[in-house]
């Protein structure tokens, strides 16, 4: 009993303890960065930095059209020519030049020099800072791309719709012909249209015709009075004939 | 042979001499055609005074105390940024701390030996922005056993905390003159260091002021801790209250708020 008693109460000689206390937490390393707890990775996440939206850089909506600077003298003097052409030439048409070789370029600038027409290039931009003032400001959406002007001091569309038939790489897209903006359309029915003599000889014979009509028209009533009457007359002569005559037969019998 | 050969070294001394001798009016061409040079204006040091002692002061190694006493660690005094010597006082450019760490008397004595050698002393003039090491660290010899207590004072330190100015360079000197000193000198150092400026330390304060007041994020460090949301603080540092998430120990966070 004793023996068992004192085997309780005693420590065992070769006794290690089941659970070792670890010490944990106050580190004194402070060559690295202390790895974070969970919760604070989170909330670093959660509470990171955001800058403010960036602010539109100036410039970058504002229309292409303020770029044009009117102090370049050369520009100026572009702006002259353009506004010499405009009163110069009765018909400015504006075509399209999509990739048109130099070669096509000038066979067709030789065949429109036959009718006196001529090809013209200005920047898009001299052109737009010159038609923002002028009475050819609807003209203006034309000037988009690479543009030519096709001109000629005399309102000649047949002759230039079918110059440029034969060219496919000239598109027109407008012209002004008489001080008038016509549309594609608007310029194939213009050079349907006959020449200004014929149309006008046949204006003057349309009036010279209406005038002889109303006085034809205004002269038929006396006219048939007047026929109806001579009938008339000749009817009661050839009557009278008959009675005379009756009667000289009745007398001879 | 041998008279062509004369012929065109006569050729070209002719038109060297036609070159050489030119008449007064072809010089003065010459001088216009050469343009003219304008010079950036010098900057202007009438303000500054150069003191007595332009050089960095010799420190001592062990403070002059009566009874060497064994500290603590004290981890805090590197964490953080610095409350002191963290703006300029007399000089323009500065080693400026990027970390916490601490400076030995061997860093001082590098840093004093090559800023002293190298900078004009006629023309520039240095400052300590630390003080003489004052902080013990304790080892224990080499060999030694563990346990039986704390170890003896090896050496003295200084701590250093963000943002703190180690030393300061003034005078009669443009930065890109000093530059290639400072920062031989900022390479060595046991925490990453940077050369500034007045103007570049400005800058950098109100950058980061600036991140503060532009934040678009709702949700701020600063306002979780205080409010111990969601009891947040169980899992973070006393110290996180003061730094708001910057640092984590002596580093610094880049690009946080």
């Amino acid at each position: 009993m004793a023996s068992t008693l004192c085997v309780k109460l005693l420590p065992k000689q070769g006794w290690l303890p089941l659970t070792q206390i670890v010490r944990h937490g106050s580190k004194a390393v402070t060559r690295h960065k202390k790895p974070m707890h969970f919760l604070k990775q989170k909330l670093m996440a959660v509470t990171e930095y955001i800058p403010p939206a960036r602010p539109i850089p100036p410039g970058v909506y504002s229309p292409r059209t303020e770029d044009c600077k009117e102090e370049n003298p050369f520009l100026l003097f572009l702006k002259k020519e353009v506004q010499k052409v405009f009163q110069e030439c009765k018909m400015i048409a504006v075509v399209q030049n999509n990739a048109c070789k130099s070669e096509d370029m000038i066979i067709l600038k030789h065949r429109l020099f036959k009718h006196g027409i001529t090809v013209k290039l200005f920047p898009n931009q001299v052109m737009l800072s010159f038609l923002k003032d002028t009475e050819y400001s609807n003209m203006a959406p034309l000037f988009i791309g690479p543009n030519l002007l096709i001109v000629s001091k005399e309102a000649k569309a047949k002759e230039l719709l079918t110059t440029l038939r034969a060219t496919p790489q000239i598109t027109l897209l407008g012209a002004c012909i008489d001080g008038t903006l016509l549309s594609v359309q608007g310029v194939m029915s213009y050079a349907k249209l006959p020449s200004h003599t014929v149309v006008q000889g046949e204006l003057v014979s349309g009036l010279t015709m209406l005038t002889s009509r109303t006085a034809s028209m205004l002269q038929h009533h006396p006219n048939r009075l007047s026929a109806l009457l001579q009938q008339h007359v000749k009817q009661e002569a050839t009557s009278d004939g008959h009675k005379e005559g009756a009667a000289s037969a009745e007398e001879a019998t | 042979m041998f008279p062509f050969i004369k012929s065109l070294v006569g050729g070209v001394t002719g038109i060297c001499r036609a070159h050489a001798h030119p008449g007064p009016l072809q010089n003065h061409l010459k001088l216009l055609a050469a343009g003219l040079k304008t010079y950036e204006v010098p900057p202007d040091y009438s303000d500054v005074i150069l003191p007595e002692k332009p050089k960095l002061k010799f420190m001592n190694k062990v403070p002059n105390l009566k009874k060497a006493k064994k500290e603590r660690k004290r981890l805090w005094d590197i964490q953080g940024p610095a409350r002191t010597a963290n703006t300029f006082t007399t000089g323009k450019y500065a080693i400026v701390a990027m970390g916490g760490g601490y400076l030995h008397w061997g860093h001082l004595e590098m840093i004093r030996l090559t800023v002293n050698r190298k900078m004009d002393s006629q023309t520039t003039f240095a400052r300590w922005r630390v003080n003489s090491p004052y902080k013990p660290i304790t080892r224990k010899g080499l060999g030694q056993r563990m346990g039986g207590g704390k170890g003896a004072i090896d050496h003295y330190a200084v701590p250093v905390r963000y943002g703190r100015l180690i030393v300061e360079v003034g005078g009669k000197v443009e930065l890109a003159e000093v530059e290639p000193i400072l920062t031989e000198v900022a390479k060595k150092l046991p925490f990453p260091a940077k050369v500034m400026s007045r103007e570049s330390l400005a800058a950098l304060q109100k950058e980061q002021a600036e991140r503060e007041e532009n934040n678009q994020n709702p949700w701020t460090f600063k306002e979780i801790i205080q409010g111990n949301m969601l009891g947040i603080r169980k899992v973070l540092s006393p110290v996180d209250l003061h730094t708001n998430g910057r640092f984590t120990g002596k580093f610094i966070l880049p690009r946080r708020v």
